[in-house]
């Protein structure tokens, strides 16, 4: 048997709904569920963005009680749902998770927005006497882990990663390497975000988000020759990572093998876009790729962390034709075309991705940009994959990669 | 229950990659603070026992309850550790000064050999207070000033501002890796600075933490009133809070064999870490301090060194009343009767609570305390606790010539505990 952990359980709250069942259904739709951003708090650009990827269906009570979910900020209970969540599928329960061998390890761009903002506003209209304690405990970007950490009664490490694009990658290889090594059993991974309509309007105003300029249907459109910006997305997505014999000894499903794992960096990027080494970027996931069975061919589809982004995609899909040069690339799936980007968007349709779940045709895709030179996965049904890459790029330089198997 | 502390360590053959063994040592230190913009100028204020905490004027505070703070002295900025002013933030400037500094102590170019280096940083706030006068201007504008703010104040907002910025200015091709974990945030960042060196993944690890001065924070824990309004005094019975501070620490870690087969002379091995949460509540500490306890522990288990063998503390230490208890109460917990006399200091006596960068700071001081053979004093101000029985080092520097480990603790918001041993570097072990 292998040492590299499983994950067992996964808990994903988004756009589409809560529970994979409910990512499933928007995936294979290959249609983003998007709502009207609130724009009246007047932040917002007359031309700008309109639309965002928010989560609808906000009764978490199933996880959460009513009482201890008003201690929380909307992250915060994000992530205790999606960890209950995960927990619930991995067959654990509190008896399993209290104790100083469950760590977590979560990953945010923005942190607790709402309540950043709503601290500020208050100092900024009405005085510093107005700031709430409350807003301020939970305005701290390792809330979210926090309470979840007290919801499951986890007392191993708790900590927030804050590496943009690259979080949710990062956060699940640091909690895999954390279980490999031994310094927890197991632990909870994941992402989790907010996208409030002030963060909306200031990534707007920043120039990321696609809009709906020149008369067009504003949406993202990953590697097409027309992408302007991405979706922001909100969400919260956890998995239980543990070691494959512990899961097998109590009977859980094995869901995937977290593979390689791979983090670098481009010192070429600008502080708020993407750079253009990509031929550093492919060297190292090469390097990396060599190490996993059959290399980069052994590599049955990409599950891209493209978003639409102009400069992101293109760096992305510079370094995957440096990777896979001279060979076709594997489908390449886009899923945050669909949940946005940002809340771990990533990390479940990854592993829906092996159990052969239907995609739908990439949204947005029409034309390739002889820029990047890469078509996404348009619909068409192919046998689940042995093995898919999930990749990262974070504006500001990150970059995180991962491996998942599929388990016998 | 489980009682059973978290191992800082590998278990053994679980991963081909991880080497317990491996030893990491500490080649370079950067710090910039409240105590000037160099290790020297920190160690010359904090040997003196000089409290940086006073008043300050980065923002207008006048509506709070309390009016001190340590700034660092932005007009001080050495040109050579000049960043590009525009789109840096000062958490970003600290940053970058402090591992320029640490990069040059340890006579590295990350250049080098730059997919090997990575860089691990926390941050809690990274660039808030530029994106506060975003805010401010976007939320309340100043009458008949309609002309939206520059939104390159936001640009390195987000907590991986510092360590970005670091690892952009050295060029770094490696691992990145942005960690917040509230007041743990540097101590956290550097202890997976060491595990990456174990397990082989970066030659040379960039770690630390910066955080600046910004009205978020001094608006949230004067809210809590958590703040004191005279300069801080850890584990005194008249302690009334915190005093916030700002700035940047950075270490240079990689392996002992590395640093021996470049000629490099360690200034102390990073011998063990730790981290735990209380998982209890978002702000106040687990009263019994038993999640600090577990990562002291842990600690000391990964470094191999028995509680008997630490010579002096450099505790968490903020001097608010129920984080200082649950902190002695941890002391006792793992110390026991040698507890009383176990030296102890506070840091943020002297140059405040750096927040996301504290724990590396504290880091710093500790390394420094160990090279020097002298603990840092605090401040002899207020009186003592008969509750808190420590030996704290008051007033004057305590001669500890013969030291030769060192524990460093941090706790922050939402339970966050870290641990860090470190381990001086003896004549006879260069001469092996």
């Amino acid at each position: 048997m292998r040492a590299d952990p499983v994950i067992t359980g996964l808990g994903t709250i988004g756009p589409g709904g809560q529970g994979r069942a409910a990512l499933a259904r928007a995936l294979a739709l290959g249609k983003p569920a998007v709502t009207e951003v609130d724009r009246a708090g007047g932040a917002h650009r007359e031309s700008g963005a309109r639309l965002a990827a928010l989560v609808r269906e906000r009764d978490l009570s199933r996880f959460i009680a009513p009482a201890a979910g008003r201690r929380m900020s909307f992250p915060s209970r994000l992530a205790v749902a999606a960890g209950r969540m995960a927990l619930e599928e991995a067959g654990l329960g509190a008896a399993d998770t209290g104790g100083a061998r469950t760590g977590v390890y979560l990953s945010t761009t923005f942190g607790p927005g709402l309540f950043t903002e709503l601290l500020l506003r208050a100092v900024f209209l009405e005085g510093a006497a107005a700031a709430q304690p409350f807003h301020f405990s939970e305005c701290v970007a390792n809330a979210p882990a926090a309470q979840l950490a007290i919801a499951v009664g986890a007392r191993g490490p708790s900590l927030m990663l804050t590496q943009r694009e690259a979080g949710p990658i990062l956060a699940v290889a640091r909690a895999a390497q954390a279980v490999r090594e031994g310094r927890v059993d197991r632990a909870l991974a994941g992402a989790v975000e907010e996208i409030t309509p002030l963060l909306h309007a200031l990534l707007d105003r920043f120039g990321a988000l696609a809009g709906p300029g020149d008369g067009r249907v504003e949406m993202p459109r990953p590697f097409d020759r027309r992408r302007d910006g991405f979706l922001a997305g909100e969400g919260a997505t956890v998995v239980v990572i543990e070691r494959e014999e512990a899961a097998r000894a109590r009977g859980a499903r094995a869901q995937a093998r977290i593979g390689w794992s791979g983090a670098a960096f481009d010192p070429t990027a600008t502080v708020s876009d993407w750079g253009d080494g990509h031929a550093a970027l492919a060297g190292s996931l090469a390097a990396g790729l060599r190490e996993v069975p059959g290399g980069a061919r052994g590599i049955g589809a990409v599950v891209s962390g493209a978003s639409g982004a102009r400069r992101g995609d293109r760096l992305e899909a510079h370094v995957l034709r440096a990777v896979w040069s001279g060979d076709p690339l594997p489908p390449l799936l886009v899923p945050k075309a669909v949940t946005g980007e940002y809340g771990g968007g990533i990390l479940g349709p990854a592993l829906l991705a092996l159990e052969g779940a239907s995609f739908g045709p990439t949204p947005g895709f029409a034309e390739i940009d002889p820029e990047v030179e890469v078509a996404p996965h348009r619909g068409a049904a192919s046998p689940a994959p042995e093995r898919v890459l999930l990749t990262g790029l974070a504006s500001g330089g990150g970059a995180a990669w991962l491996v998942l198997e599929r388990t016998a | 229950m489980d009682a059973s502390p978290p191992r800082g360590t590998g278990m053994p053959g679980a991963d081909r990659e991880f080497d317990r063994s491996r030893a990491v040592v500490v080649t370079g230190i950067g710090a910039v603070g409240p105590l000037g913009w160099s290790v020297e100028s920190l160690w010359e204020g904090l040997i003196a026992g000089r409290t940086a905490v006073g008043p300050f004027d980065r923002f207008d505070h006048t509506g709070h309850r309390t009016h001190v703070a340590a700034q660092v002295d932005l007009a001080a900025e050495p040109r050579r550790a000049r960043g590009k002013p525009r789109r840096i933030s000062n958490a970003d400037r600290f940053a970058v000064a402090a591992a320029r500094s640490a990069v040059a102590r340890a006579a590295i170019d990350p250049r080098d050999r730059r997919e090997r280096a990575g860089v691990f940083f926390g941050s809690s706030t990274g660039g808030m207070f530029e994106s506060e006068a975003y805010l401010a201007a976007l939320l309340a504008p100043a009458p008949g000033h309609r002309r939206p703010p520059a939104a390159s104040l936001l640009a390195s907002q987000q907590n991986n501002g510092p360590g970005d910025a670091v690892a952009r200015d050295l060029g770094v091709g490696g691992p990145v890796q942005s960690v917040s974990a509230a007041c743990a945030s540097g101590a956290i960042a550097i202890g997976e600075a060491v595990n990456a060196i174990r397990r082989g993944e970066v030659e040379v690890a960039i770690a630390g933490g910066s955080d600046s001065l910004c009205r978020l924070t001094y608006a949230g824990f004067n809210a809590l009133r958590a703040v004191d309004e005279r300069p801080c005094r850890p584990f005194r019975g008249d302690r009334a809070g915190l005093s916030l501070g700002e700035g940047a620490a950075v270490l240079v870690l990689e392996s002992r064999a590395r640093a021996e087969a470049r000629g490099a002379r360690p200034l102390a091995v990073a011998a063990g870490e730790a981290a735990t949460c209380d998982a209890h509540h978002m702000t106040s500490p687990q009263p019994e301090g038993s999640g600090a306890a577990a990562a002291i522990r842990a600690a000391l288990a990964d470094a191999r060194v028995d509680p008997e063998a630490i010579d002096f503390v450099n505790a968490h230490g903020t001097g608010t009343p129920l984080n200082d208890a649950a902190e002695c109460a941890a002391l006792m917990a793992v110390f026991g009767d040698r507890t009383a006399d176990l030296p102890v200091t506070s840091t943020k006596s002297l140059v405040g609570h750096l927040l996301g960068s504290a724990g590396a700071l504290e880091a710093v001081a500790t390394i420094l305390c160990l090279l020097h053979g002298e603990v840092h004093p605090m401040p002899d101000d207020g009186r003592s606790d008969a509750n808190l029985p420590l030996r704290l080092v008051l007033g004057r520097p305590l001669r500890l010539a013969r030291a030769r480990h060192a524990l460093s603790t941090s706790l922050g918001f939402g339970g966050a505990n870290a641990a860090l041993v470190f381990t001086r570097v003896l004549d006879q072990d260069h001469a092996r």
